[in-house]
């Protein structure tokens, strides 16, 4: 090694900055702002003069608001976190699967729209969008398996990532290809329009529904999962899958019934999504997909009530948050950074607790 | 034959496909050669073509290898034609039957147009007919080729693949032709647009002459331009042969946009732009295999931070304002500063992610790539950034009077700084900082475990990567003179990892081409941009499904991997059984390209 002298002494340097430590002093500094500006900006935005503050029922429109879209955050995040359960690899194509079955639904509903059906009949109507969604995100799930994925099976982690990521383009884009890239407006039936009263609060009758919808699809999902053998399957599957296979359970075939209940929920999130909205695109599946999985991760991903808790969390985050930490700085509109918000909050929680709210908050895991 | 069925049935399927997402009512009138050959043609003739091809892929059941003799292939073929045939032709007399007006009101791109080119005025059930005839040629014909013996396969499949590409570039090649004042309309129609057939056979004749010189000289040729090769070292020595190879290969790059004029220039700026971002993320992400989904950080804050620092202004509806911070410094001034910038961002982005693993640091990146778009889209910005107006004025990195905005001149600022990346990065790549990067991308633990301090060479990367995109940032702001954050979006980083991938991760001339090909073709394909995402998912998973290692793989990388026990590379073994699978993804990947 005498030869390598130099290189030695860069090495040396290198160590030495590196024995410092950043990482820590980085962190508790970061950590201390964070808290510092979340607290003056909350106080500040609270304290504004009458006039400029906000009102009370402002806040409580914004707690609803965020439970509704929390609502069907948690249901996409399912999707992610169940896939992430079994196969260790984040479906990056997940928010294609959602956007899938919004915009299949669309063209019934418009048509229903045109004949009259959907508000002479509003109840059957929306179960059968509800149904052509759902068929519409299981066949690309399905279909994204079994072409992405399966091959990849065993592949370094970074191949089926960048896969995925090709594959969401390639969905997406292939939806513009079909339908066009313009927007298409997503009637919603006379019957869900306003509002009604719960407890001296007012609730759009949309989030009532979305609320609703979500929540028996959430308690049927874990009835599954938890009751049934294909669900017992599963869970053996995503504890060990090579002992699994030698317990005669069939890897491929619970693989795909993931990606099928993974679709199944993506397909109902859809159509709440589009009656929420009203509003459908090939571009709708990226940032409820990011969203989604930001939830995942905030819930703790692999776990299925995390998912479900980490979608109303953030739900509610991203309505209340921007308000409430960026008017007291003067921030104009900060609605618009609503986006930037939800990256933010994925960024602290895999900086901070890594395991999630109801991991353990190793950080192996990650 | 089972497989040569369900592989017909896929073929007519992506048919469909293709049909559906327009590419072949859209391209009705693209000529390619004579009036012939369209590009709707040869989109409809690929999928059994290859279909057939596919479908005689020996493979290996019950322990046997089975391979198939030349007229069972045929008749594989054949039958993989007629599936395809089949399938495509239901939908043909399904759509007539069912009206084209109709279908269209959801499906926008099932049009008339389509229909009369698939029926060409015969009724449903004729144009069927006509279909599954053309499909079953196709097939037969796929298969055939590949049992043809390997000195007629490579001529004839080099003179069909380099012809057909001539007759693509029909918007590039005339123009560069009448750049050099060279007679054309031998070759091109202007009738037409394509190719004329004189154009084509000759075309065809030196593709095949070549490829039959590669096959019989091509080791030869190779030893007098390389030299004897040192069996130790990797580097060649230079021959007189070598060196008088490589001015003259500087020469053509150095006039190239004198020759080829202003629109393939503006291009060519282009793809540098993209070349350097794609140097910067191939060390991220090739060299420490660090995965960053949201290089569009550095490219957004390199480009920025020049405006900033060079006294742009905002734009407004009513003309321009000073920034809320304004410095005017000359851009070689300017440009290290925004260097130092990028890497101290670098570092101090990395710091705290860099302990996730993979996907996680990958979703992080993402996040932080979104949120410096909405930063510099935001109202909160706005007095300093210019908000969704953006800025102008940005210098254009005048040294006396010489500008480098004309796309003639930004070449040149483009390619002297292309040419210190890649020297940077090709030094990197060999020194010790180099070896720890492959040490850490192979298995950290055993890295730390031999004395690389992992933490420090993680943040290394991050900030080279980052001071190399944050001068690509840099350059686009110089190349367009004035900044919007519509420029900024996520898909800037998913194609600058699409190059260095598709380029093979890890490998210099891999980033040349893959900015090349990915950036390069696109902006000279204008009627495909509709399509060009579409190219790019299909791109982007075929490459992982069939060739994970990119176009021009990184020889280092490859002889690890070769070297490496077969246990590791099981997957791509299992990739290469499964072929049949994957295919169907190809024609999309080459046709839409």
């Amino acid at each position: 090694m005498s030869s390598s002298g130099s290189a030695r002494t860069v090495d040396a340097r290198l160590s030495g900055f590196a024995t410092l430590p950043w990482r820590r002093i980085i962190l508790v500094v970061l950590g201390s702002t964070i808290a510092f500006v979340t607290v003056a900006g909350a106080y500040k935005t609270l304290t504004l003069p009458e006039g400029e503050r906000y009102s009370g029922d402002f806040w409580i429109d914004q707690v609803v608001n965020g439970l509704g879209q929390g609502a069907i955050l948690a249901l996409i995040a399912l999707g992610y976190t169940l896939v992430y359960g079994i196969l260790r690899m984040i479906n990056f194509a997940h928010g294609e699967v959602f956007m899938a079955g919004a915009f299949i639904s669309f063209f019934f509903a418009d048509a229903y729209l045109k004949s009259g059906f959907l508000d002479s009949n509003t109840y059957l109507a929306l179960l059968i969008l509800l149904i052509v969604s759902i068929a519409g995100s299981t066949l690309v799930a399905v279909l994204l398996e079994r072409i992405a994925y399966r091959p990849l099976r065993n592949a370094p982690r970074l191949v089926p990532l960048i896969t995925a990521i090709g594959a969401s383009l390639f969905i997406a884009n292939a939806f513009r290809g079909f339908f066009g890239p313009q927007p298409y407006g997503y009637p919603l039936p006379t019957l869900l329009q306003g509002s009604i009263g719960i407890f001296g609060i007012s609730v759009a009758k949309v989030q009532l529904l979305v609320f609703v919808t979500a929540i028996v699809a959430m308690v049927a999902l874990q009835l599954f999962v938890n009751r049934s053998r294909t669900g017992r399957s599963m869970r053996a599957v995503a504890e060990d899958s090579e002992i699994a296979s030698l317990m005669g359970i069939n890897v491929d075939r619970i693989v795909v019934i993931t990606f099928v209940v993974g679709g199944i929920l993506a397909g109902i999130a859809g159509v709440l999504f589009a009656l929420t909205f009203q509003q459908v695109q090939f571009t709708m599946g990226f940032k409820p997909g990011i969203a989604a999985f930001t939830a995942a991760v905030l819930g703790g991903i692999g776990s299925i009530g995390g998912a479900a808790l980490g979608g109303f969390v953030l739900g509610v985050l991203q309505a209340v948050g921007p308000p409430l930490l960026l008017t007291g700085f003067g921030i104009p509109s900060p609605f618009s950074l609503k986006d930037a918000f939800v990256f933010l909050v994925l960024i602290l929680v895999l900086v901070f607790r890594p395991g999630g709210l109801l991991g353990s908050g190793e950080a192996e895991k990650v | 034959m089972r497989a040569a069925v369900r592989i017909g049935a896929i073929a007519g399927i992506v048919t469909i496909f293709l049909a559906a997402v327009g590419l072949i009512g859209n391209f009705t009138e693209l000529n390619l050669i004579g009036t012939q050959v369209t590009f709707a043609g040869v989109m409809i003739v690929t999928p059994p073509l290859l279909a057939g091809y596919v479908a005689i892929t020996p493979r290996i059941e019950a322990g046997r290898l089975i391979e198939l003799g030349r007229g069972q292939a045929l008749a594989a073929g054949a039958t993989a034609g007629v599936l395809a045939g089949a399938v495509f032709g239901a939908f043909v007399i399904f759509v007539d039957t069912f009206g084209v007006e109709r279908i269209r009101e959801v499906f926008i791109n099932i049009s008339p147009v389509l229909m009369d080119y698939l029926t060409q005025g015969h009724p449903a059930i004729v144009a069927a007919a006509i279909l599954v005839a053309v499909s079953v040629v196709a097939g037969t014909a796929g298969a055939g080729y590949r049992t043809l013996p390997d000195p007629v396969r490579r001529p004839l499949g080099t003179a069909v693949w380099v012809t057909l590409l001539f007759g693509f570039l029909q918007r590039i090649v005339p123009i560069a032709l009448d750049q050099l004042e060279v007679e054309r309309d031998w070759m091109y129609s202007k009738v037409t647009g394509g190719l004329t057939w004189v154009g084509a056979t000759v075309i065809a004749a030196v593709a095949a002459a070549a490829s039959v010189l590669k096959a019989r000289k091509g080791d030869a040729i190779r030893g007098a331009i390389r030299g004897q090769r040192d069996r130790r070292a990797d580097g060649a020595r230079l021959t007189p042969l070598t060196f008088a190879l490589m001015l003259v290969g500087l020469a053509v790059v150095l006039i190239a946009p004198h020759v080829l004029g202003s629109v393939i220039s503006e291009v060519l700026g282009t793809v540098m732009v993209f070349a350097l971002l794609g140097l910067g993320l191939n060390i991220v992400v090739g060299y420490a295999g660090l995965l960053d989904l949201g290089y569009v950080f550095f490219f957004t804050l390199g480009a920025y931070s020049l405006a900033l620092l060079t006294g742009a202004t905002l734009n407004t509806f009513v003309g321009s304002t000073e920034p809320a911070i304004a410095f005017n410094l000359n851009f070689y001034v300017a440009i290290p500063i925004v260097v130092l910038i990028a890497a101290g961002a670098g570092v101090l982005i990395g710091a705290p992610v860099l302990r996730l693993r993979g996907d996680y640091l990958a979703l992080v990146t993402l996040g932080l790539g979104e949120m410096i778009v909405v930063l510099v889209t935001s109202p909160w910005l706005e007095p300093l950034v210019g908000g969704p107006q953006g800025m102008r004025d940005i210098t254009n990195a005048a040294v006396g009077n010489f500008g480098f905005r004309d796309p003639k001149h930004f070449y040149y600022l483009a390619f002297a700084f292309v040419v210190l990346a890649l020297f940077v990065s090709w030094r990197l790549a060999n020194s010790r900082v180099g070896r720890a990067w492959t040490a850490l991308r192979e298995d950290e633990q055993v890295a730390d475990a031999m004395g690389v301090s992992t933490t420090a060479y993680k943040l290394l990367a991050f900030a080279m990567g980052g001071a190399i995109g944050s001068v690509g940032g840099a350059l686009f702001a110089v190349k367009i003179g004035s900044l919007t954050p519509a420029s900024f979006t996520v898909l800037v980083s998913i194609q600058v990892l699409g190059i260095v991938i598709l380029g093979g991760i890890g490998s210099l001339p891999g980033v040349i081409v893959g900015s090349l090909v990915l950036v390069g073709l696109p902006g000279l394909l204008r009627e495909f941009e509709e399509y060009r995402l579409l190219a790019y998912g299909a791109a982007l998973v075929a490459v992982m499904l069939l060739r994970p290692a990119g176009l021009i793989p990184n020889v280092r990388r490859s002889r690890e991997l070769k070297d490496e026990d077969r246990e590791q590379d099981k997957w791509a073994s299992d990739v290469a059984a499964d072929e049949h699978v994957a295919t169907p993804i190809t024609p999309l990947g080459e046709g839409a390209g």
